[in-house]
């Protein structure tokens, strides 16, 4: 499904992604966990191309993303992405933040698109928020219908980028659960997140990065009861 | 000291002539400026040097010049050997919306990158072009961003429109050296000219702050 051969990226001088090697199989829920500035998120980020890549490639469903000649925006559409601060857009209400790439992008007509906001809106238990502006939204609902606007598209797959991190303790379980029930029903993820126990109870694989690199990846509880390198095991230790 | 009050009794109908040539030359000059502004303010922001260029040195010659000298410059030199020939009228509104157009991509850019960088990728995210993401994404935001500053440019504009008395066109201010030319008298005309073009700005100022409550300017 997705398929990262020695992708490199700087900022400049600085090298935060130094040869990553990853490849994400059909339905699989990939955890990516790390100290900051270990670079997941920028790892994360270039599987969408938001950042560009310096060096190596990205395929994904067999098309390459750092493909010069390839339509960036028709791949874009088919990768959702949540960030850490929802980036709802703020002059539109919930339901037409959902409807607007629909209508722009896959070129719906507005019912249709409307129609399928509301569905999704109604998954994520938010149908009674549908015309109201994301100010007056909890962080909890807000990174909801971020999750819905991204699911609008059809995405193959969905990249959470720290999904929790700006949420309240007591508002973090709610963002889960959609994304535990999204896991249940097939969607290919990739999840950057702190949230140990949602690594350990929905993820299929555990990749733990540091310094720009993948130190080791494996399913949950290997990597979580048996870390082989130092490096886990001194993460693991002050997370856990 | 007396005050003739009937000088400006008998001026008043030119006056209120010269009040209506200064609110179209601003109105002229605004919205002109909005709409150059727009696109010098997108020309700026290009990741091109050498597109950027040209308009980085608009901005600079038409904000670092005294506004009298742009005016004296179109009026005599630059109009009438591109037009063939000018009025001071049409001098004072191209002058008007050539500078305004400067200060107003100024505020249009700030008002753009004052938008977090999260927005437009959460846009490009989804699948949206460039163009797409500038249409209903970041402009929607620049733009309300941007009525504050903009109401001010306005105002600035507005008093700013009485230089076009030095190339004699017929606004408030030109009747007020008139009417001090016919009768040798300085204060009863000049306080007229200055409390009309105060009625103007203050006006302005109250239709500017109902519009920011209406669109619920932050």
């Amino acid at each position: 499904m997705i398929s990262v051969k020695h992708l490199k990226k700087s900022f400049g001088d600085l090298e935060v992604l130094k040869d990553i090697n990853v490849d994400i199989k059909q339905k699989e829920v990939v955890v990516v966990i790390g100290p900051s500035g270990s670079g997941k998120s920028t790892f994360l980020r270039c599987l969408n191309l938001i950042e560009s890549v310096t060096d190596g490639t990205v395929t994904i469903d067999g098309e390459e993303l750092t493909d010069k000649k390839v339509d960036i925006n028709k791949l874009r559409a088919e990768v959702g992405m949540v960030f850490q601060q929802f980036n709802l857009f703020p002059h539109k209400s919930v339901l037409e933040n959902i409807t607007l790439p629909i209508v722009t992008v896959k070129k719906w007509s507005k019912q249709d698109a409307e129609k399928k906001a509301k569905d999704l809106l109604q998954k994520v238990g938010l149908l009674d928020k549908a015309n109201v502006y994301p100010e007056s939204l909890s962080g909890g609902q807000k990174q909801r219908v971020a999750i819905a606007r991204a699911l609008g598209m059809e995405p193959k797959v969905m990249l959470f980028d720290e999904p929790t991190s700006a949420l309240d303790p007591e508002m973090v379980g709610e963002v889960l659960g959609v994304m535990k029930q999204l896991a249940e029903e097939g969607m290919t993820m990739v999840v950057v997140t702190h949230e140990m126990g949602f690594a350990k109870e929905v993820g299929d694989r555990v990749i733990f990065m540091d310094e720009g690199y993948v130190v080791e990846e494996n399913e949950p509880k290997q990597l979580f009861d048996n870390p082989q390198h130092e490096r886990t095991k001194a993460f693991l230790s002050k997370v856990l | 000291m007396d005050f003739r009050f009937d000088i400006i009794v008998e001026y008043f109908p030119f006056f209120m002539e010269g009040m209506g040539l200064t609110i179209l030359m601003s109105v002229v000059g605004v919205l002109m400026g909005c709409i150059l502004g727009f696109f010098i303010a997108l020309g700026k922001m290009s990741p091109i040097l050498i597109v950027r260029l040209p308009f980085v040195w608009y901005i600079n010659f038409l904000r670092g010049t005294p506004l009298l000298v742009q005016l004296f410059l179109f009026h005599y030199a630059a109009l009438p050997a591109i037009l063939g020939s000018t009025t001071p009228v049409i001098s004072v509104m191209v002058t008007l919306s050539l500078n305004s157009s400067a200060y107003v991509a100024e505020i249009f850019r700030a008002g753009l990158q004052s938008i977090d960088k999260g927005q437009a990728e959460a846009a490009h995210s989804l699948g949206m072009n460039k163009f797409q993401v500038m249409r209903h994404v970041l402009l929607p935001q620049a733009f309300k961003r941007s009525i504050p500053p903009l109401g001010n440019e306005f105002i600035v504009l507005l008093k700013d429109s009485s230089l076009g008395a030095m190339i004699a066109a017929q606004d408030i201010l030109y009747w007020g050296r008139a009417a001090s030319g016919q009768y040798l008298r300085v204060w009863e005309p000049y306080l007229m000219v200055a409390l009309i073009y105060l009625v103007l700005t203050l006006s302005l100022t109250y239709l500017l702050n109902y519009l920011e409550r209406r669109l619920d300017v932050k």
